[in-house]
């Protein structure tokens, strides 16, 4: 039954989540609403930037633990309200927007740093806690966590885990679900459950990646216990300009056979010649390749030797390291505003992932639908994730404001139809929906083209956990 | 809300941006989205679109410390404080103050001061009158110290004494203005505080300024609103580091171990982060926290615990957190406020101690 909702029973499910999280951390004014209401995401922005509300959460709660999750939960199973997860708000697939109003629960009071152990080599935390302050935990102790995506200082444990992030090192130390030993995770009905005390191991289906990328939609992760590593004895970073990306594509791949870099970062010639121009200063044509290596020194030494040797096959120009360490050092330059996109152009990224024989090809047909679609757009691209196996493809289209109707609906229907197209045609040649982004309610309607029938798996997990369907509505197409 | 065009450029840059998510102080402590500096000027740019009523994010506005992390962190040069200060005043314009805040207001108008107060302790009084006489030399306590934490007061005036110093402390100091920028900002009413107050520096060669967010005033914002001061205006650490230097204060090395809570308005508007270290490195050994000099993490003040006492209870608690996080058990302060707002904190890890209880031992 869905519930009608009128003051008297507004002010009465108000009462029960103060009585679960506390007075203070309840929340219906108009602030916390409104700043709950807008994230990265670009139709949240734009629909801002155009004086509109976008759709707002009845009450905002923040609990400090699994048991206040759990409260929060099962008040709002009963009362079937939706329940929409929100981190730190910095996500781009609009999967932290209270589409369905309800309750926003915000994790940011769960925040505390349990342990950090340098025998097991993790930290616990709660996953409200921002990545930077794990960082500093880590560093206090002489290491790292190696996750240093863009947004390390403004996105949460949770919201990682909840999309599936990765970071600008991620060749060499894997992705945010690559470094997740265990996690307490409450489920739809308020039940407080723990997934094994080992990632690795033969105890049926692997519990952890069930809900890593769920998105909100299955339960609330509360606690993770995510991997650190020694911090590298040496870093060691090498600039290469490609004639063109089929020369660099060949190049990475028989590196990654070799041993594995832990920047590795192939730009466009569009890229190279606009981003790469303004920050880091090559004003060359082709195609501007970063790669850093790293670890104990001997290893890097050689590891230096054989990146040289095999780049140079494919006629890489090696262009020392200089232009590499000085991009390490602006690595997070590039979103702040005035370098990054912003209002009123229209943007998005449609990072694709796929193996080395598609993703080239992937690149160029994305490249020419949107171009011939939507001449008004300009594509670029670079790609920043590797593995043995192929690479990301972090393809961004940009809309001039002066080409982005001023009607906020309108303006909604242009960037739909360009994601559409951009990601259709990724999926037409064997790319996958996202790869480090996540779905959110941006690709929901893609997650049925991307799976097919393979969908009904995640339909029977999400109908099983969460009859009622509270659990972060419309987002992962679920 | 009318906006200056240079306000309205930041509000903008910052709506959408969520780059010093990690760094604000109360929205750390507090876990709440609405402290950060996105949320605010998500907020103000709602206002200025007519898509929301300025009186509905005032209360928010109101929970900005004014620490200026944000500005510090922005790669890009962004500034949340300012736009949060021309709010303040664009509130204070058109009659949407909170009441809380207009209490505070007409407190500093009445008596100079936010807490209404107009006597400080005896003892303080008596140390006062003691250093009545003119001299070339002048020590400016300011509000916190005189009114709130006269302990402290006193002992500021106690290590002076013991290097032998020849100076003066008023009985009626002029307020310095600092508590009314913080309350409505660049307001007429603030700037007349202000330059009362310097025409009264005018008559001393030295003025030592106890308190770094009278420091902050006087020496940085002073200058931006065109008031001028013809005394040589130094903070008191600096102060007291020179005093070491010159030999005047003899220092015997504890060899216990410290570490020191930066205030922001030394260390990020003042540049000022090594005298402080100079003095305690005389007395103790200086251990740092992570977070330390311009990257300091405010610990709370006496102003804004007036009205957000459980927000400060909790920055407070945080900082005390970083300290002992590497097993420090002392921590040693240089602003009155953060000394008060970290002694509130009900623990017993970590003794709270000033620069002056150091030297005075």
């Amino acid at each position: 039954m869905q519930i009608q909702m009128n003051e008297f029973l507004f002010a009465m499910i108000l009462t029960e989540l103060e009585d679960a999280v506390g007075v203070e951390n309840c929340s219906t004014r108009a602030i916390d609403k409104v700043t709950h209401s807008v994230d990265y995401y670009w139709l949240s922005r734009m629909w801002a930037d155009r004086g509109c509300r976008m759709p707002e959460a009845q009450y905002v709660v923040c609990p400090k633990d699994a048991t206040e999750v759990s409260k929060v939960l099962k008040i709002a199973n009963y009362y079937k309200l939706p329940v929409t997860t929100w981190g730190a708000g910095g996500g781009t697939q609009g999967g932290a927007i209270p589409v369905c109003g309800g309750i926003i629960l915000d994790t940011k009071r769960m925040n505390k740093i349990y342990e950090v152990n340098t025998e097991g080599m993790y930290i616990e935390c709660g996953t409200g806690a921002i990545y930077k302050h794990i960082e500093w935990a880590a560093n206090e102790v002489g290491k790292a966590t190696m996750h240093y995506p863009s947004s390390l200082t403004c996105s949460t444990v949770g919201g990682f885990l909840a999309h599936r992030g990765i970071g600008v090192v991620s060749t060499k130390y894997g992705k945010i679900d690559d470094m997740v030993l265990k996690m307490e995770v409450v489920l739809p009905n308020g039940d407080i459950i723990e997934t094994c005390s080992a990632p690795k191991h033969a105890a049926g289906p692997d519990l952890n990646q069930i809900f890593i990328g769920s998105e909100g939609t299955l339960g609330i992760i509360t606690k993770a216990q995510i991997r650190i590593f020694d911090q590298p004895e040496e870093r060691r970073f090498r600039g290469f300009l490609f004639q063109d990306m089929n020369g660099a594509f060949k190049a990475s791949r028989e590196l990654l056979q070799k041993f594995k870099p832990s920047v590795m970062r192939l730009y466009d010639e569009a890229e190279t010649a606009s981003l790469i121009k303004k920050i880091v200063g090559v004003e060359r044509k082709g195609a501007f390749m970063n790669v850093a290596y790293e670890g104990v020194r001997e290893m890097v030494e050689v590891e230096e030797k054989i990146l040289l040797e095999t780049f140079a096959k494919y006629g890489a120009e090696d262009l020392g390291s200089e232009y590499g360490e000085k991009w390490w050092k602006e690595k997070i330059t590039f979103f702040y505003p005035g370098h990054m996109m912003d209002i009123p152009q229209c943007f998005g990224t449609m990072d694709t992932i796929a193996p080395y024989g598609k993703i080239e090809e992937i690149y160029w047909a994305m490249k020419e639908a949107i171009e011939t679609n939507f001449p008004q757009a300009k594509f670029i691209a670079h790609f920043s994730h590797w593995y043995e196996w192929g690479a990301m493809v972090y393809d961004r289209f940009i809309v001039d404001g002066k080409d982005v109707p001023q009607d906020p609906v309108e303006a909604l229907r242009l960037h739909q139809a360009i994601w559409t197209c951009g990601v259709r045609t990724a999926l037409a040649h064997g790319g996958v929906v996202n790869d480090h982004h996540g779905v959110g309610i941006k690709l929901g309607r893609l997650m049925k083209e991307q799976y097919g029938p393979a969908m009904q798996v995640f339909e029977g997990i999400k109908k099983q956990l969460d009859p009622n369907g509270i659990m972060n509505p419309f987002k992962l197409g679920l | 809300m009318i906006m200056s065009e240079k306000c309205k450029q930041h509000v903008d840059s910052c709506r959408f941006c969520w780059m010093c998510h990690h760094i604000c102080p109360i929205g750390n402590a507090t876990g709440q989205e609405r402290n950060t500096a996105r949320a605010r000027a998500l907020g103000i740019s709602l206002v200025n679109r007519d898509a929301m009523e300025l009186s509905e994010i005032m209360d928010n506005i109101y929970e900005c410390c004014t620490c200026g992390a944000c500005v510090h962190d922005c790669i890009t040069g962004w500034d949340p404080v300012m736009f949060t200060k021309e709010t303040r005043l664009q509130a204070a314009l058109e009659g949407a103050t909170p009441d809380y805040i207009n209490v505070l207001i007409d407190n500093c108008l009445e008596t100079g001061n936010a807490y209404g107060k107009t006597a400080t302790c005896e003892t303080l009084t008596a140390a006062i009158k003691a250093h009545a006489d003119k001299k070339d030399t002048l020590l400016l306590l300011g509000v916190d110290a005189k009114f709130m934490a006269c302990k402290q007061a006193l002992k500021a005036i106690q290590v002076l004494e013991k290097a032998g110093v020849d100076f003066s402390v008023l009985e009626n100091e002029a307020p310095t203005g600092a508590q009314l920028d913080f309350l409505i900002g660049a307001a007429n009413e603030t700037k007349e505080q202000m330059a009362a107050c310097a025409k009264v520096l005018d008559d001393y060669k030295t003025v030592v300024v106890y308190d770094p967010n009278d420091a902050k005033a006087i020496k940085q914002l002073y200058k931006e609103y065109g008031i001028e001061t013809k005394a040589n205006v130094v903070t008191y650490t600096s102060f007291v580091a020179s005093l070491l230097r010159d030999g005047k204060l003899e220092a015997v090395n504890s060899g216990k171990a410290v570490v020191f809570q930066d205030p922001y308005q030394l260390s990020r508007d003042l540049e000022e982060t090594e005298e402080a270290r100079e003095i305690i490195m005389s007395y103790a050994v200086l251990g740092e926290m992570l977070l330390n000099r311009a990257e300091t993490v405010w610990a709370g003040n006496i102003l804004m615990a007036q009205y957000k006492p459980e927000v400060i209870k909790l920055v407070a608690e945080r900082r005390i957190f970083n300290a002992t996080s590497i097993g420090a058990d002392t921590i040693v302060t240089a602003c009155v406020g953060e000394y008060v707002a970290l002694n509130n904190v009900e623990q017993d890890k970590v003794k709270i101690i000033s620069i002056e209880d150091l030297i005075l031992g």
